[in-house]
């Protein structure tokens, strides 16, 4: 069977929360170039799931795209799209028999016959009885996924679910646990399998009586809420790098407004895919913490090719791998270039100084403590009374011009020549935005 | 490693939680296991609990990653757990209220406030940890940076004046969002994509005026944050336009003028109409 893809839904889900309600269903389609019937077949694919997570919201027919996937600040720090991670189509005698499998495993070992017996008693007449071969497989697979695991001893082996962590722990230990699990979901990356965890956790506590308010002491003030779709790609490609093995994908650059082309099995609907066929060997992930992105870094043909993940579909891993030593060679060339990238640029490295200028009339410096927070590996290299002097080898000065605009009049651009020029431009345009108004 | 996994499945989550089961995957195991090596981990635990979690992990795998994602544009990580973190979030469970001394940014200190917890929140911007709290005798919503309390102790509060209070934060926390309309410029209409990532952090709603292939944001916010907005609509320069704000419009035009007068190149009279 074919891998089960979720490029349209991740397409989807990104689309809607970044675009949250600008575009009629036709607009939308045609914008992820899919036809509005597939469309409206996603749309209720993705709500039947996030309605069958969070029973307690009303789905109201007719109701605005955005309605699943609104959230209040205030009311849940649980991540907006990790229902997209639930979506794994499964057979509805799949999900009945692995349910009652982990339910009579609970709390005892079991052998695969004993687990057959009570699958077929406790299965719904309807349904079709398993037999001794589908319980071995399902008992490999979630083996294999570690739900459950053997345990030491002779034939027949008996299983056991793997419970340990909340099993062992108290419930002051389960709190911390799920501090921490909550904290580092929030605040690092990868951050996927934390949330899921932080899922099971969760419902862990809400189990006991006292613990009703427990769970969400905690909240996150301004995360990108789309990082946590990259996430779906970031493993196969951590897959691809630690096997030194070539990928292929669609490429859709960011800048085309079309983000997906639909994999026609319908001839009736077909389009031509625009986007670019790519084959790469992928070096190292990138996440950048200024605008939520992940980027992809690999060799190609023409050297350094860089992709963001959220243009990228339908990758394959191929088979062969690249020659180690050679691999850690354009590694460390990678590593080498990334050096001075305050994101990603591989250009020619400048110094880029600039004044920064000391708050008036407040006691507290704001103006220093972000640059010292966010101004990566450059150094104040001077001190007044007012104003102090930063310096940073950068690659090119895209990259950082942003950062520096961010701070408005608290920010002069001493060098490169070249960007204080563009920056008085920017200024000078920007002021003429509301001299009007 | 695959995040679409059966077991993670919706049908199957929803039919073991009906009936109590917890379970956890190898991969949950890993990301614990790689998050555990991170020195958070020591004010997350008593050195007990750390203990059984690492012999509970013994055999499962961390995570690869360390040599093959890299972060850029990351903040400086000052702070990811506090000391304060464990002791307030159990007096937030059980509603209990606070006796606080702490100071503010210029320096002076408040002893002895009397006051009932409400979230502890931190700003991925600043990577640091806040209290946000109720100051019952004076009546308003706090937010104190937990770096800043040089004290903190339980205090009862009435149950009922309590829920009384947290439901008024609710309220007032919704009366004080307000709305402001950024609007792209339409040259840059095909930086959307970045843009939009750029305010994604924000409540917001976009509309598409497809007649003049125009995009207007409608942001919602609670007025501290203007100040991040402002440094994320200056971050994004000429490519938007504060359409309808005129608190936004006008610290724009003070910040573009102002910076032209640190270049040297604003005329006098430019000056003066400031």
């Amino acid at each position: 069977m074919a891998k089960e893809s979720f490029d349209k839904e991740i397409q989807f889900l990104r689309m809607l929360v970044l675009t949250s309600g600008a575009f009629s269903r036709q607009q939308f389609a045609e914008r992820l170039g899919i036809s509005v019937h597939t469309f409206d077949k996603t749309l209720r694919r993705l709500k039947e799931v996030a309605g069958s997570l969070h029973p307690q919201e009303p789905q109201e027919p007719g109701k605005e795209l955005t309605d699943p996937i609104r959230f209040s600040y205030y009311d849940s720090t649980d991540p907006l799209l990790l229902f997209l991670f639930r979506a794994k189509s499964v057979k509805e005698t799949e999900s009945q028999r692995i349910s009652l499998l982990l339910g009579a495993l609970n709390g005892q070992a079991l052998t695969a016959m004993e687990l057959l017996d009570l699958c077929c008693a406790g299965l719904p007449a309807e349904l079709a009885l398993p037999d001794e071969k589908t319980i071995r497989s399902d008992l490999k697979y979630l083996e294999e996924v570690g739900v459950i695991r053997r345990e030491p001893g002779p034939r027949p082996y008996r299983y056991r679910i793997q419970d340990d962590l909340v099993r062992s722990l108290s419930e002051e230990e389960l709190i911390d646990l799920y501090d921490f699990v909550d904290v580092m979901a929030n605040t690092q990356v990868p951050s996927v399998q934390g949330y899921l965890l932080r899922d099971g956790l969760k419902k862990q506590l809400m189990r006991s009586p006292e613990a009703k308010y427990a769970a969400e002491p905690f909240l996150y003030k301004y995360h990108y809420h789309s990082r946590i779709l990259d996430e779906a790609h970031l493993f196969t490609l951590l897959h691809a790098i630690r096997g030194r093995r070539r990928v292929q994908f669609q490429y859709f650059s960011p800048k085309s407004e079309k983000s997906y082309a639909a994999k026609n099995t319908n001839p009736l609907f077909e389009r031509s895919p625009e986007g670019k066929a790519e084959r790469a060997l992928p070096l190292k992930i990138v996440y950048d913490h200024q605008y939520g992105r992940w980027y992809l870094l690999a060799h190609g043909r023409e050297g350094i090719r860089k992709y963001r993940t959220e243009g990228i579909i339908q990758i394959t891993e191929e088979d062969e791998a690249a020659d180690e030593q050679w691999y850690r060679q354009k590694l460390q060339e990678l590593d080498e270039r990334l050096r001075y990238s305050w994101l990603i640029d591989t250009g020619k490295p400048v110094t880029v100084r600039a004044r920064f200028y000391n708050p008036e009339g407040s006691d507290f410096n704001f103006v220093k403590e972000r640059v010292l927070l966010q101004g990566q590996w450059g150094e104040i290299i001077y001190e007044d009374g007012h104003s102090f002097i930063y310096e940073i080898v950068v690659n090119g000065t895209t990259e950082i011009k942003p950062w520096l605009r961010s701070f408005g009049s608290s920010c002069e651009v001493l060098e490169p020549a070249r960007l204080r020029r563009e920056m008085i431009e920017e200024w000078k345009e920007i002021k003429a935005y509301y001299e009007s108004v | 490693m695959n995040l679409f996994e059966k077991i993670f499945n919706h049908q199957i989550i929803s039919r073991l939680e009906d009936s109590g089961i917890f379970t956890v995957t190898s991969h949950e195991r890993a990301w614990l296991k790689t998050m555990l090596a991170h020195p958070a981990a020591g004010e997350a635990f008593t050195p007990e609990t750390l203990e059984k979690l690492r012999i509970i992990l013994e055999h499962d795998q961390a995570m690869d990653i360390s040599g093959h994602l890299i972060e850029k544009a990351r903040s400086w990580e000052k702070q990811v757990y506090h000391p304060l973190l464990r002791p307030l979030r159990r007096l937030m469970m059980h509603k209990s209220g606070i006796r606080i001394t702490y100071s503010i940014k210029s320096g002076r200190v408040y002893a002895d406030q009397y006051g009932l917890p409400y979230r502890l929140e931190y700003s991925l911007v600043k990577r640091e940890w806040y209290l946000l709290w109720y100051h019952i005798r004076h009546r308003v919503f706090m937010s104190t940076r937990l770096a800043n309390i040089q004290s903190l102790n339980p205090e009862y509060v009435n149950p009922a004046v309590a829920e009384r209070i947290l439901r008024k934060i609710g309220a007032t926390l919704e009366a004080r969002k307000d709305e402001v309309t950024l609007e792209i410029v339409r040259r840059y209409n095909e930086e959307l994509s970045r843009i939009l990532y750029a305010l994604s952090s924000f409540e917001k709603k976009v509309e598409y005026d497809q007649e003049q292939d125009l995009y207007r944001m409608k942001v919602c916010l609670i007025g501290d944050e203007m100040e991040y907005l402002l440094s994320k609509i200056r971050f994004l320069g000429k490519r938007v336009r504060v359409t309808e704000g005129d608190y936004l419009q006008r610290r724009m035009l003070e910040a573009s003028t102002k910076a032209l007068e640190r270049y040297g190149t604003s005329p006098v009279d430019e000056e003066m109409s400031s």
